[in-house]
């Protein structure tokens, strides 16, 4: 067991290393560096002025050393402005203030545990992604909260009769809401919730207040997009399984043996449904991740969705990678938990 | 309100000269305000000198307190010179002041300035200081600070200084800075502007959104974080991309609640809601905001239909369809061709752009981007639109078979006027190509692209946007439109302080640019914003600047 974590771990190392190499590659290609240079600059500046402007920042340098300066084993770059003020990866912004006559880290980087410096939000990625991470979180959990006991009692319901009305009905509704994306059903939902085009106006057509304060009224329309997408999926895994079991002989037995249906039901039948649905539901994390970019940007919730679209579309570098890092080790995180918890639930596996 | 009409000191001859042309007819009053003010003439004292009443300023004083929460983008401040949006301006306009505020009916009125002279060829200026104006930790503020700034705004060696380019007549061209002698300290409340050659739009200049004041100690960086200021707020909070937070400053004696009233409001929130125009009709619905940045487009009427205040204001901003003379397509140069611009202006009749790309929210526009509102704008006639001539002078040029690619940012007024413009060019019979780039892409290379749409803001004289934008060599020339001709008669049109004689050579330039068929300009647009119904003195501005210490709330 130790081994396959450890092994599993060191999987995720590699996965990260590379992922990080091809997104800081991709995002340093000459042309998004030019465009770094124009947003953070001036829309207008010459073709020199964006070399000026690039070798003063270090730019200007090969890829695999600033990589490296980055991962924090190569020394960072220093340099000199103009005006003869020493600047450097070490003492840009975002760094802890030095102390009089204190030399700036030789290192400084992730392994020294700096992220570095947002060009777009102007602030400390470290900062960004946890304030991001956690109103992230907060829908994620409520997202869990409504999804995963609906799911559970529609698939539960549809799977105990297989071929009942009740089945048919209950797989037509899961089935739709999986196969509308996001970009769909957020967008009727507004319309039909919160816009005077309808005149319900139940609840609020965009998030942003619900950063500071969440209430039902602002923060439900997000929820349920969501929502609904993961949950015709689980209720799916979940009739499955459950009809699956239903058939099985202990349960036929069970029958025989004169136990209520109810009992059946509840006693026998659903734990040993649950297992596949289990995983399926972890699968959802690493799915979430991807289903809040758009359901954030559409909401104008300004979560980890909202900032990965933010760094991918200003190319802020070091940003997008802090946001490759965390989606990498949440995906196979969750992924880990998943195969450790199927072995829990289901002893007749054993893993190596 | 100023006082150089109060202590008897004798008002511009040229100002006396524009109230006779505007009482014999020959000036609309908007015109007439905007020229006389800019020679140092209180608003005030203008509508004096054309014997009209000055119109109240606020229909109604809002009350005291209260949070206003704003839609807007927010993006990250940096030093004032280098502002590149507006929105970066009115982020810092609560407690950074300028020196000369211009105003929604084209009139200028001092801030930090008490009132200004110029002499009569405009080559010399005299700026009187607003006495007892204090910055915000204490420190006053003196002739010296204007001063420092001017000096600042000279400086060319800044890389992104776009205040350099409207401050030629102070700088040495040698060493790219304030020429010496040229920026004169008087005495405390005093400074005098010794220019090189006449300038008429220094004062106009002086009120644009990067002209900033800031205090001596501040050196670059973020200055929500510096926070000094003369103005009444100070800064509390800025997120680039979700929100900034001012609030009054609670131990500042602003000048201006003396003299202009205000400020009422207790705190401003600016709240980001991306740039998509349905998450601000959210927030509007949803209450979650009081006052809209700008509204666009359909949302116009929608934000009606759902019983918000619409107010709009008439402006020379503009969205002109240029081409890059100097831009290679496949190793040619089509732009460098002065019929192959031709016949594509000549392919496009205006109006219907304005009624298709901009549901005729606006005026029709004339191929040379001056518009009726400036002073010395001259009536040379609508511009040509002959579309079996078009393609004629196409076919004669070698790029008859040529395929035209209009680039637009896919924003929804531009990307449907970029539309209604290629589909107008295509029913000629010369082949074109409309692409929609999304803005993240779009704002990559812009300036180069050979054949695209610039948005332009609203400035108050007609020369000061043709200086920027069209005149050889320019930063913000991205037509590359380089002509000597045009540059001299526009050398020409900057030092004639008299807009009539102005006007002479400003229907020359016009018709050089259409000549040139440098740009297709279809329209100017009229602005608008909505607000809840309880905001009051929150009107569009036509430079998009909110004016803070007037916002309040009617209860």
């Amino acid at each position: 067991m130790a081994l396959f974590i450890l092994r599993r771990l060191g999987v995720m190392l590699l996965t990260v290393l590379c992922l990080t190499f091809i997104v800081f590659f991709l995002t340093n290609l000459q042309p998004n560096l030019e465009k770094l240079a124009k947003t953070q600059g001036n829309m207008r500046m010459t073709d020199e002025q964006v070399e000026i402007w690039l070798s003063n920042r270090g730019y200007d340098r090969p890829v695999f050393v600033r990589y490296g300066e980055w991962l924090g084993v190569l020394p960072g770059w220093v340099g000199e402005t103009a005006q003869g003020d020493p600047v450097g990866r070490c003492i840009a912004e975002g760094m802890p203030p030095l102390a009089e006559g204190e030399a700036p880290p030789a290192f400084c980087g992730v392994l020294q545990g700096h992220w570095g410096y947002s060009t777009v939000f102007r602030a400390p990625v470290s900062e960004i992604i946890a304030t991001r991470l956690g109103l992230t979180g907060i829908l994620m959990f409520w997202v869990m909260v409504v999804m995963v006991p609906m799911a559970l009692l529609i698939g539960v319901l549809a799977g105990m009769r297989e071929g009942s009305r009740t089945d048919r009905s209950l797989s037509t509704v899961s089935i739709v809401s999986t196969a509308t994306p996001e970009y769909v059903s957020g967008v009727i939902l507004i319309a039909v919730f919160a816009s005077s085009a309808v005149g319900l106006r139940w609840f609020n057509g965009t998030a942003t207040s619900a950063m500071d304060d969440v209430t039902f009224r602002n923060f439900t329309l997000p929820v349920i997009t969501i929502a609904l997408y993961g949950m015709g999926y689980i209720a799916r895994m979940t009739r499955a399984s459950m009809t699956e079991v239903m058939t099985a002989q202990y349960i036929r037995t069970a029958r025989l043996k004169g136990v209520s249906f109810r009992n059946i039901v509840m006693k026998h039948a659903l734990r040993n449904a649950l297992i596949a649905p289990f995983t399926v539901i972890m699968l959802q994390f690493p799915w979430l991740l991807n289903g809040v970019v758009i359901v954030e940007t559409l909401f104008n919730y300004k979560g980890f969705g909202w900032t990965l679209v933010q760094a991918a579309g200003n190319n802020d570098i070091e940003l997008l990678l802090a946001v490759s890092v965390v989606s990498v080790i949440v995906v196979l995180v969750t992924q880990l938990i998943s195969d450790i918890g199927y072995v829990y639930l289901n002893p007749r596996i054993r893993i190596s | 309100m100023t006082k150089s009409i109060d202590t008897g000191r004798c008002v511009h001859p040229g100002a006396e000269m524009y109230a006779r042309e505007h009482l014999a007819g020959k000036l609309s009053r908007r015109e007439f305000l905007t020229r006389a003010t800019a020679l140092g003439v209180t608003a005030a004292g203008a509508y004096a000198l054309i014997g009209a009443p000055q119109p109240a300023q606020a229909q109604q004083t809002p009350v005291q307190g209260g949070t206003l929460r704003i839609q807007t983008s927010v993006k990250a401040m940096k030093e004032p010179r280098a502002f590149d949006w507006s929105e970066v301006g009115n982020q810092g306009r609560g407690f950074l002041e300028y020196l000369v505020e211009y105003q929604r009916d084209g009139s200028f009125r001092g801030m930090l300035l008490e009132s200004w002279e110029a002499n009569e060829d405009a080559t010399q200026y005299v700026l009187n200081v607003r006495p007892g104006a204090t910055w915000n930790n204490g420190d006053p503020f003196t002739a010296e600070d204007v001063a420092r700034n001017i000096r600042g705004w000279c400086d060319t060696s800044m890389e992104d200084n776009s205040m350099a380019a409207r401050m030629t007549g102070l700088i040495d061209p040698e060493t790219g800075q304030a020429r010496e002698g040229s920026v004169e300290v008087i005495d405390d409340l005093t400074v005098r502007l010794n220019l090189a050659s006449p300038d008429i739009s220094v004062i106009a200049n002086m009120s644009d959104y990067p002209a900033a004041i800031t205090h001596s100690s501040y050196d670059g960086g973020d200055l929500y974080d510096h926070g000094i200021g003369t103005g009444p707020f100070r800064p509390v909070e800025i997120e680039v991309g979700v929100r900034a937070v001012i609030e009054r400053h609670p131990d500042h004696t602003w000048w201006g609640t003396e003299v202009y009233g205000g400020p009422y409001l207790d705190r401003i929130e600016f709240i980001d809601y991306g740039t998509d125009p349905a998450s601000w009709l959210a927030a509007a619905e949803s209450g979650e905001v009081d006052l809209l940045y700008e509204s666009v487009g359909d949302f116009i009427d929608i934000l009606d239909g759902i019983g918000w205040t619409r107010t709009e204001t008439i402006t020379a901003a503009t969205l002109v369809f240029r081409t890059n003379q100097i831009a290679e397509v496949e190793g040619r140069v089509p732009y460098a061709d002065v019929d192959v611009r031709k016949a594509l202006a000549l392919a496009v009749d205006n109006e219907t752009v304005l009624e298709l790309g901009y549901s005729d929210r606006g005026t029709v526009a004339e191929n040379h981007h001056v518009c009726p509102i400036h002073p010395a704008y001259a009536d040379i006639g609508p511009a040509p639109f002959d579309p079996d001539a078009a393609k004629e002078m196409m076919d004669a040029t070698e790029f008859a078979d040529f395929e035209h690619e209009l680039i637009t940012v896919d924003d929804e007024w531009e990307r449907n006027s970029g539309a209604a413009v290629a589909a107008q060019i295509r029913d000629a019979g010369i082949n074109v190509r409309h692409t929609v780039l999304p803005g993240a892409t779009f704002w990559n290379d812009w300036t180069k692209y050979p054949f695209s749409a610039t948005s332009w803001n609203h400035r108050p004289l007609g020369v000061q946007v043709m200086a920027l934008a069209y005149r050889s060599g320019e930063a913000w020339n991205e037509s590359a439109y380089a002509s000597p001709e045009f540059d001299a008669l526009m050398a020409e049109a900057l030092s004639i302080a008299d807009a009539d004689a102005r006007r002479e050579v400003m229907a020359q330039i016009q018709q050089k640019m259409r000549d040139d068929a440098v740009i297709i300009q279809p329209y100017w647009r009229s602005l608008y914003n909505h607000h809840n119904g309880n905001v009051v003195n929150a009107e569009k501005h036509p430079s998009h600047e909110f004016h803070l210490y007037k916002f309040g709330f009617a209860s």
